[in-house]
Formats: structure tokens, sequence, C-alpha cells
């Protein structure tokens, strides 16, 4: 893959966790070992580590990636950390279904932005400072959760504190500068996955925390203000240790990167074209933003449902909205798992039917959770349904890897997008008015998503064929990933490392020979 | 042993009868004269301000009509202004799936004379307008009449109550410091590292 430092996408290598990798480390015939390096673990010759030792926080490599981990997760517990408490703050500060569903709405939206930002903040000053930078200019948002007292001021500073979101982008950039590309798809897989739990960790949290406060003798509407206090001090927290424990680089030395930085080797205007002409990318644009899309939507809805349709306490309905999102912990990188090992057989045409199965029944149990009338059935089918809907989101990074190798980057952006984007769609429809009560919003979110995962039927490459086509004789992975590049661009060579790759790709055919001799001076057949 | 195991069975069928024949709202009669202290619009500060209610057995109705009434609770419920857009607080007719009322004011043993008692408006009290209703209980817990300070339509006598803010100085003295903290801190690490980078050069 392009390892070529500073080059556009080159961040986001290894987001997907499904790339071609060695699971937790690479040997050392495929990549050198720098044996005059003195670290914890094994590194090459950029000194990025070559081992992923998951219990360790030796200096810098894994500490990065827990210092990492970490700040994602607690800006995605600040996020949501609105939604468990919601039964008081709607009282509190006389909300409307339409306020809170709005609110919802922005708290999602802000990191549509902020995430493409924080891409150019990562190339300009480091993802130490980039992290650094979000985690503690939005703690000041946190605390004035404490200061709200209209409707207007709720959905401003649940827009403020979203935009923290863009921490994912930070967090798979800087571990991208500090593993080796072979191991980067599991540990980037890892963190996001890790992250994304802090928004069920939330619901847990903050009726506890709410609960805790009440005890010592606050009223209820004090009670949830100083409940926000905690993350905003997690945010601060996490800030001070990046800054003080991080660094940019293995060897610490961030003007060594932006020199690198500089030597841009492709163009951006030209990844940007390939990625957006591409009809796949905004296939799976749509498709996660029915997969991750609804995981944050749900977060934002799911503990208030079961408060009001089953009257449970606050810190019960907390607790069963926990189970949501995390199931993260396992249903992530079982979707990874689950495409891999479909594609194993059935090539890429498994991987399809892995995505189009798991999304179809998350869909299907999001259906079947609004219709439950009792609490039992309404608790199975929910896990059912967040096992599904993010079980699929690792599923479709299971297949974006092979969708562009040159616009790798572009493309996992714009997916990234989608699912926040799809989680704004989603709320402003189904959850925003009293047109609909949230069992209806959820009963149609269910249909909505078993609607938009169809078209992943309509997903074809030319060299392993679509769900239901076959693949057409003469067009190999090399003609696929070279129709990216124009003549004069493969003139200069600048297809090389799509070419490693698409060799590399032909374990996306399945069960059939693999490999195929590239006519040589063939014109590529753009598709 | 047959007529034993068959009046068992019965006697099961018709508590579970019993039990699933849920309370409703319109099966109650209105048969209790209830009296609140505020006045129609009158504004009510949580914390502060007291309301002093008066309940007692409508006359009018044939005597022993209260032979089942074992309690009295009185409750604050949402006037239909304050439920418009707000699914949480909607009035069903089944009265264990009604969510008008929601904060119980007193419980008192039923007496068929008149009974008074004044209540200080609690702080966790929502700002909404607000009308006052008596259920009476019999000896199950169950609604078997009721009385309200409003109308029918529930568009009579209503009054608001001003909720607490929840806010407190302390609380906004500690955000700024806590955000000004965050602030100055990252920018002081910021040049700190700077300024070594450039001693290093």
């Amino acid at each position: 893959m392009a390892g070529i430092e500073g080059s556009p996408g080159s961040s986001m290598h290894g987001v997907t966790g499904r790339e071609p990798v060695h699971a937790f480390s690479v040997a050392s015939p495929i990549v050198p070992t720098d044996t005059t390096a003195k670290f914890d673990l094994p590194v090459d010759s950029e000194h990025k580590a070559k081992k992923f030792k998951l219990f360790s926080l030796a200096n810098p490599h894994m500490r990065t990636f827990h210092l990492s981990w970490i700040s994602f997760f607690t800006c995605f517990v600040s996020t949501f950390a609105a939604a468990p408490l919601v039964p008081i703050i709607r009282d509190n500060l006389n909300l409307t279904k339409s306020d809170i569903g709005n609110a919802g709405v922005a708290s999602v939206s802000g990191s549509i932005f902020s995430r493409l930002v924080m891409g150019a903040v990562c190339d300009l000053l480091g993802p130490r400072y980039g992290c650094a930078f979000l985690v503690m200019l939005s703690a000041p948002t946190v605390f004035c959760m404490s200061l709200v007292s209209s409707a207007g001021g709720y959905v401003a500073v649940r827009f403020m504190i979203g935009f923290s979101l863009a921490t994912f982008v930070s967090c798979q950039y800087w571990m991208s500068t500090m593993f080796n590309s072979k191991i980067i798809g599991t540990v980037n897989g890892t963190a996001a996955g890790w992250g994304n739990m802090g928004g069920g960790a939330t619901q847990l949290i903050m009726p506890l925390l709410y609960d805790i406060i009440k005890k010592t003798g606050s009223t209820p509407f004090t009670a949830w203000r100083i409940a926000f206090f905690i993350p905003g001090w997690l945010h601060i927290i996490m800030g001070i240790l990046v800054m003080t424990l991080g660094q940019d680089l293995p060897d610490g030395n961030l003007s060594a990167l932006q020199k690198k930085g500089e030597v841009a080797k492709d163009q951006f205007g030209r990844v940007l074209w390939y990625a957006v002409t591409n009809y796949r990318t905004w296939i799976f644009v749509l498709l996660y933003g029915y997969s991750m899309g609804v995981e944050l939507s749900t977060d934002n809805v799911i503990a208030e449902y079961f408060y009001d349709r089953f009257d449970l306490k606050l810190h019960l309905a907390g607790i069963i909205a926990a189970t949501f999102g995390m199931a993260n912990l396992l249903a992530r990188p079982f979707g990874g798992f689950a495409s891999d090992y479909s594609a194993r057989y059935f090539g890429m045409r498994g991987r399809l039917w892995t995505l189009w199965i798991l999304q179809t029944l998350g869909g299907v149990f999001c259906l079947l959770l609004g219709r439950a009338d009792s609490l039992p059935l309404a608790v199975a089918f929910m896990i059912i349904f967040s096992i599904g809907a993010q079980a699929a989101c690792g599923a479709t990074f299971g297949v974006i890897p092979f969708v562009s190798r040159r616009s790798l980057g572009v493309i996992s952006g714009l997916a990234g997008a989608g699912g926040n984007f799809g989680s704004g769609l989603t709320q402003l429809l189904f959850f925003s008015t009293s047109k609909y009560t949230t069992e209806m919003g959820l009963e149609y979110m269910g249909i909505m998503i078993i609607c938009c995962t169809l078209p992943v039927m309509l997903v074809h490459f030319p060299q392993w064929g679509s769900m239901f086509l076959p693949p057409s004789k003469k067009v190999s992975e090399e003609h696929y990933y070279t129709a990216e590049y124009t003549e004069e661009e493969v003139q200069k060579g600048m297809h090389h490392n799509s070419l490693k790759f698409a060799e590399n790709s032909r374990s996306e055919r399945g069960n059939r020979i693999a490999s195929a001799p590239t006519p040589p001076n063939a014109t590529p057949n753009y598709v | 042993m047959a007529t034993n195991a068959c009046l068992v069975v019965s006697l099961w069928i018709s508590c579970l009868l019993a039990t699933t024949h849920a309370a409703t709202f319109s099966s109650l009669q209105r048969t209790l004269v209830l009296t609140a202290s505020p006045q129609a619009g009158q504004v009510l500060k949580a914390g502060e301000d007291n309301i002093t209610l008066a309940w007692s057995l409508n006359t009018t109705f044939a005597s022993g009509i209260d032979s089942t009434y074992k309690t009295i609770t009185v409750e604050l419920c949402y006037a239909p202004i304050s439920q418009k857009d707000r699914g949480w607080r909607k009035t069903v007719d089944e009265l264990a799936k009604d969510k008008t009322c929601q904060h119980n004011i007193v419980k008192k043993p039923y007496t068929s004379s008149n009974t008074t008692f004044t209540w200080t408006v609690r702080k966790d009290v929502p700002g909404a307008t607000y009308f006052v209703r008596a259920y009476a209980l019999d000896s199950a817990g169950k609604e078997v009449a009721f009385g309200q300070t409003t109308d029918a339509h529930k568009t009579t006598n209503l009054f608001e109550v001003e909720a607490i803010t929840g806010r407190h100085v302390s609380l906004d003295i500690a955000s700024a410091c806590f955000s000004a903290f965050s602030i100055v801190s990252l920018l002081g690490f910021f040049f700190m590292d700077k300024r070594k980078a450039k001693s290093s050069k």
C-alpha cells in the first residue's frame, strides 16, 4: 500500500482495519527490523512498531495507542453524555420533542466538518497537537452544558461538543505514524471500535454520576449539571496527558515529519476526482449512513426510549442503553472477521453478501425493537440489532479498501462523513417530531435500513463480479486499479503501488485459482 | 378432588380476569370535590410558594358510594398546553399507562369530612401549566373515583409553576475557571514546546 508520508489520504490508511495485513505482528524477512533502535517493540527502518502489544504502555508506540483511543473514547462520552439524562434535562429546560430531536441532529452534524479540518490540522501541526488542541478546546463546551437554561442553548452546546468527534481522524493518523503499515489495520480497527464504545459507556456513567450527586443532596435540576463536569475534567486530563506523554513520531521529532510531508507524491485534485466519480463510493456512503448512522442515532434515543416506554428508573434505562454501544467491543471486529472469512471461500461476492446480510439483519431487528411490547423482548431485539448494525460497520470497511487504491483515504473519509450525515437525517426524519412516537421512529428506521442496504446489490467489480453477476473474463485486478491513473501518470510510474496492491488483492477471487497473467500494454477499461 | 381442582382453577381464572381488567379514567366517577388555593393563571415559584388543598365527598351523590374508598392520593397534573409535543406526558385512558399526573402531592387515608393540606411546591417540579387531581383508591390500591380543580376538558382554573433553573453562581464560576484552565494550559504547553524546540536548534 502507498506508505508515502504525507500523501493525500495516507492518514486514513489502516482505518479500514481490513487491508491485507498480518494481524498482530510482521516478521523480519517481510519488513526488516532496525536492530540499532532501542525501543520496547521491534521496529522497522522508520522506527514504526512491527508488533502490537496490547497490554503494554511502552513509550512511544503503545503509549500512543492508549492515549489516542482513550482521547477518542472521551470525546464519544461527552458527545452522547446528554442522551441518558434527557428525561431530567427535558423537564429542567422545558424541551419539546422537536428540541430534543434537533439537539440529537446537532450533536452528530458538527463533526462532519470538523473531521475534514482535522485532517489538515494533522498535516500541518501533527496528530499530537491536533488531538490535544481539539480535546482541550472542546472542554469549555462541555462545561458550558451546566450554564444552559433554554432549548436554544441546549442545541447549541450539543452542536459544539459534537465537534470533538474529529479526534477519530487524529487517532487514526497518529497511529499510522507509529505502527508499520502491515499491522496498522488491526491497530486502527481496534482503536475505532474501542473509541465508539464511549457512546455506550456514557449511558452507564452519566446516570450513575447523576444518582451519586443527587444522594449528596443536590436537587435533580442541579445534579445533572454537576454531572457534566466529569466528562469535562476527562477532556482536560487527556489533553494534558497527550501533551506531556505523547510524541508525534517514534523519534519524537515533529519538524522531520513536516519536512517529509512537503513532498506530496500525489495530487489531491486527482485523488478527489477518482473518489467522487466512482459510483461505488456513493453506495458505501449511503450504506455507512445506515450502519454507523443508525448506531449514532440509537445512542441518542435509546435510553429515553426505555425510560418512557417501559417505565424504568433512569440508571436501569442507562444500563440497557449501554449494552447497545458497548457491543462495539466485539461486534465491529466480528463484522470485519466475517467479511474476511467469507472472502476466503467466496471472494468479493462473499464480502458483499456478508455486508448485506448483517446490515439487513440489523434493520429487521430495529423494526422488531419498535414493535416489541415487553421489556425482555425489546432488550433481546435491541442486542441483535446492535450486533447487526455494528458488524455491518466492520464489514463495510472490509470492502472499501478494494473500491480504490489511489483514493482510499478520501473514500474512507467520505464514508465516515456519510455515517454522521445518515445519523443526522434519520434523527431529523423520525425522532424530531411528535408525528411519530419513538417506537414508530424505530420501526421506520428499521424499514429505511433495509431499503438503503439494497443498493449494495449494485456494487459490481468487473474483476470479481457482484452479488448476482459473475466477473467479466477480460478484466483483471491490474486493469481496475490502473484505470485510476491517466496515461501520463502511468508513464511516470505513479501506479506502481496500485499494481502491488492489485496482485495482493487476487485473494478476492475466492476459492478459484488466484493467479492470472497480466496482459502487457493492455488499455485499462475505466469502469 | 375434581370439584376442588375445578374450584381452584376457576378462582385462579377469575383472579386473573380481575387483575387484567385495567382501570380506565373514563370509568371513574367524579365524586370528590377538590379545591386548590392558586387562582387561575397564578404563577407559583418552585421551592418557595405553597398550595393549600381541600377535598371532601360530593354530598349530591347517593350515600354509601364511598364505601370502597380507603385512601386519597392528590397529584399535580399537566394541563394540555404543557402536554403538547411532549409524548412523555401523554394522557391515556388506561390509568396504568396514563402520564398526565407525574407529581404526587400527598397520600392520606380517606375520611368523608372536609380535609385540608398545605404543600410547598417541590424543587424538582418542572416549569409548566398544571391543575390538581385527587384519586380515591380502594384497599387494593386501584382508582375508584376522582376529583379535580379544573373542568372535564382541563381548560379552566389552571395555574403555572415557575421552576428553579438548577443553575448556581458557584457552578457558573467553576465552569469558567475550568474552561480558562483548559485553554491556558493548552497554550502554555504549546509555547513551552516551541521554546524548547527553538533552544535545542
